[in-house]
């Protein structure tokens, strides 16, 4: 209690309100942008939180992660572009609703529905993340390897439709993350005589290289494609009778939505197709849906945002990302010294309760900031490609010098975002190569303790409940897709569930 | 296999052998006996046989549904990338706010817009939006260009 009080003293001190308005405000306002994702805001803005020390990083952070998830709906709605790809379900009856004149309360209920996942997730967050932690404080370097492993595993099911893509991509990042110095035997692995690199490869222009630059030579390659805006005079609160339609969707929608988050990579995205394949299997006007249903709108928002939360129940609580997201904001705290876990509960306390209230506080931010200034987060939509990513250029190169002052981060920034380029156009996913990044150190050094442990037996391994039963659930969760994907070759005419 | 699945194959199995190669200049003054079997180039092998594994799964469609040819790449990708690449090498000659103007004068242009009064407005104020959050907020520092 004692910690909770400290954590909320903290959460609401003047400099932390600043700091999640700040968030709150950029989450939205770069959310909203075309063609810029949560995990690309987050990137982006991820070189502000160099100075602010643990616990405004992560205040910040967590600021931006929710605000960024409503502000892809804006765009979802007015253009039908998501801002945000959580926002695609969004999409598919937000935007027929705004062609027939109703996009103020399409976005009221989309800001109402939003808040409501969310506080719902963080309120999950607050009870979840200590019993996890708790259980988890057991574990010892082999759960913590098996752990990871099954993280990694998760990585099939990101983004991308080939799983062996996805985990291609996931063990390059896993590499990756073995450049630098070793540290059970000094040795320089792959550096190239480089001093920068002993240290491994820096996160910071990575992150930005794969997400935000990739994202603007993809924007550039499908120019010419021409959108049509409607215009929004005002967000209008949905009516009485809106909710109780709405009712049983968001509560369906942010139960779901935060289980979904909670496993390992699965994020929102996700979470908000499945409850809008949900929504529409459970309400009462089927017929209504991809030609502009509120439900269709308030179910995937109450679900990619209660995502939010859920997704960070794993990353505070094991240090294994929920989403991609999540797993930037890992890289964020890692830069700061910061390496999450079950000891974080009982070292840090202080730092999750901020998590906690500046997330619950970004949650009740965000409805009233959308339905204050919804005309002007909606003009956003309207800046032109030739002014939006020259200025998201140049923010990626001050995000990527700034913290190392170095112009060789300039350098790998730029060739990561080639490289994202070449992976979207390959059908690959940036995703798990991040997913590897973040996890490698902890899968190589768990190996390597388990193994001293176990005096180099593997067979240990199976000795363990823990670790037999999260080695069963990776295999199966390798082999699903595997299986899926020889099963839809085989019977190929068999419908899948869609999202419209 | 078609043939984009076999190109990725084809580079993911290059880059994994080039990386397995590399393995063999890792040099440890440590003594094999204190290391147990874990030298500084056994993960990295171990998740190189991996990306192999995974390489063949792709071309075998293990796993992955194919893809169909990817639309060409328009020109004017490359250019912006060989801007860029220009962009980076003047930072260092021209200091970050002059080759900063610039570029996105230039980015601007070749996208479409032809109004340099309006882009050279924007780029401005963009700049000292910049300028004021990372050099006297966050007390950054950028190159200043070789005259300064």
């Amino acid at each position: 209690m004692e910690a909770f009080l400290a954590g909320m003293g903290a959460a609401f001190t003047p400099y932390m309100l600043w700091l999640i308005l700040a968030g709150t405000v950029l989450g939205i306002v770069v959310g909203a942008l075309p063609g810029i994702s949560g995990s690309t805001t987050t990137a982006l803005l991820l070189p502000l939180t160099i100075t602010m020390g643990p616990t405004g990083a992560v205040a910040f952070l967590g600021s931006i992660y929710c605000a960024a998830n409503y502000g892809g709906s804006i765009t979802a709605i007015l253009i039908n572009t998501p801002g945000d790809p959580s926002a695609s379900a969004t999409a598919y009856d937000g935007y027929p609703m705004a062609r027939r004149g109703e996009a103020g309360r399409a976005l009221g209920m989309s800001a109402f529905a939003s808040a409501i996942g969310g506080i719902f997730s963080v309120i999950v967050l607050i009870v979840a993340a200590p019993l996890l932690a708790r259980l988890a404080y057991q574990f010892g370097p082999p759960e913590y390897f098996a752990l990871a492993l099954f993280g990694l595993s998760m990585v099939a099911a990101v983004g991308g439709e080939s799983a062996s893509k996805n985990l291609l991509a996931g063990a390059s990042g896993v590499l990756l993350a073995t450049i630098g110095l070793d540290l059970t035997t000094g040795v320089e692995r792959f550096t190239f005589g480089e001093p920068s690199l002993s240290d491994g490869l820096d996160f910071i222009p990575v992150l930005v290289g794969l997400f935000a630059v990739s994202e603007l030579f993809e924007r550039i390659s499908q120019r010419g494609e021409k959108l049509e805006i409607i215009k929004l005079n005002a967000l209008k609160l949905p009516t009485l009778a809106d909710f109780r339609k709405c009712a049983k969707a968001i509560g369906l929608s942010s139960v779901i939505g935060t289980f979904i988050g909670v496993l390992p990579a699965l994020g929102a995205t996700t979470a908000a197709l499945i409850c809008y394949n949900e929504t529409k299997r459970w309400s009462k006007y089927k017929e209504e849906f991809g030609k502009g249903a509120i439900e269709g709108i308030a179910g995937p928002e109450a679900a990619n945002n209660a995502a939010v939360g859920g997704a960070m129940v794993p990353t505070l609580a094991l240090g294994i990302p929920g989403s991609t997201t999540t797993a930037i904001i890992l890289a964020g705290l890692m830069i700061q010294g910061v390496r999450p876990g079950p000891h974080l509960f009982t070292e840090q306390p202080t730092l999750l309760y901020v998590v906690f209230g500046s997330m619950l506080a970004c949650n009740l931010l965000y409805l009233v900031l959308g339905f204050a200034f919804a005309k002007a987060f909606a003009r956003i939509t309207l800046i032109p490609d030739a002014y939006l990513w020259p200025g998201v250029f140049i923010l990626s190169v001050v995000g990527a010098y700034a913290p190392n002052q170095s112009i060789s981060d300039v350098w790998v920034m730029l060739a990561f975002g080639v490289v994202g380029f070449f992976f979207k156009r390959y059908g690959f996913s940036p995703a798990p190569l991040i997913m590897g990044l973040v996890l490698g150190k902890m899968v190589e050094e768990t190996m390597k303790q388990s193994l001293l442990l176990f005096d180099q037996d593997w067979s240990q391994f199976f000795h363990r409940p823990v670790v037999v039963t999260l080695f069963a659930i990776t295999v199966l969760g390798l082999a699903a897709p595997v299986i899926a994907s020889a099963w839809r070759r085989r019977f190929p005419k068999i419908p899948t569930p869609t999202a419209g | 296999m078609n043939r984009q699945d076999a190109v990725v194959a084809g580079v993911a199995l290059a880059g994994a052998a080039t990386a397995f190669a590399l393995t063999f200049k890792f040099t440890s003054t440590t003594p094999a006996a204190m290391m147990s079997g874990m030298g500084a180039e056994f993960f990295p092998r171990l998740v190189i046989g991996l990306i192999a594994i995974l390489a063949v799964c792709v071309a075998l469609r293990i796993g992955n549904p194919g893809m169909e040819k990817p639309a060409p790449i328009p020109g004017i990708v490359w250019i912006t990338i060989g801007l860029m690449a220009f962009y980076i090498v003047m930072l260092e000659v021209a200091g970050m706010w002059l080759a900063s103007f610039a570029i996105m004068v230039g980015l601007g242009w070749l996208w479409g817009e032809r109004n340099l009064l309006k882009l050279s407005a924007v780029s401005v104020i963009l700049l000292l939006v910049i300028y004021g959050a990372f050099v006297k907020f966050l007390k950054s520092g950028f190159p200043v260009g070789l005259w300064a």
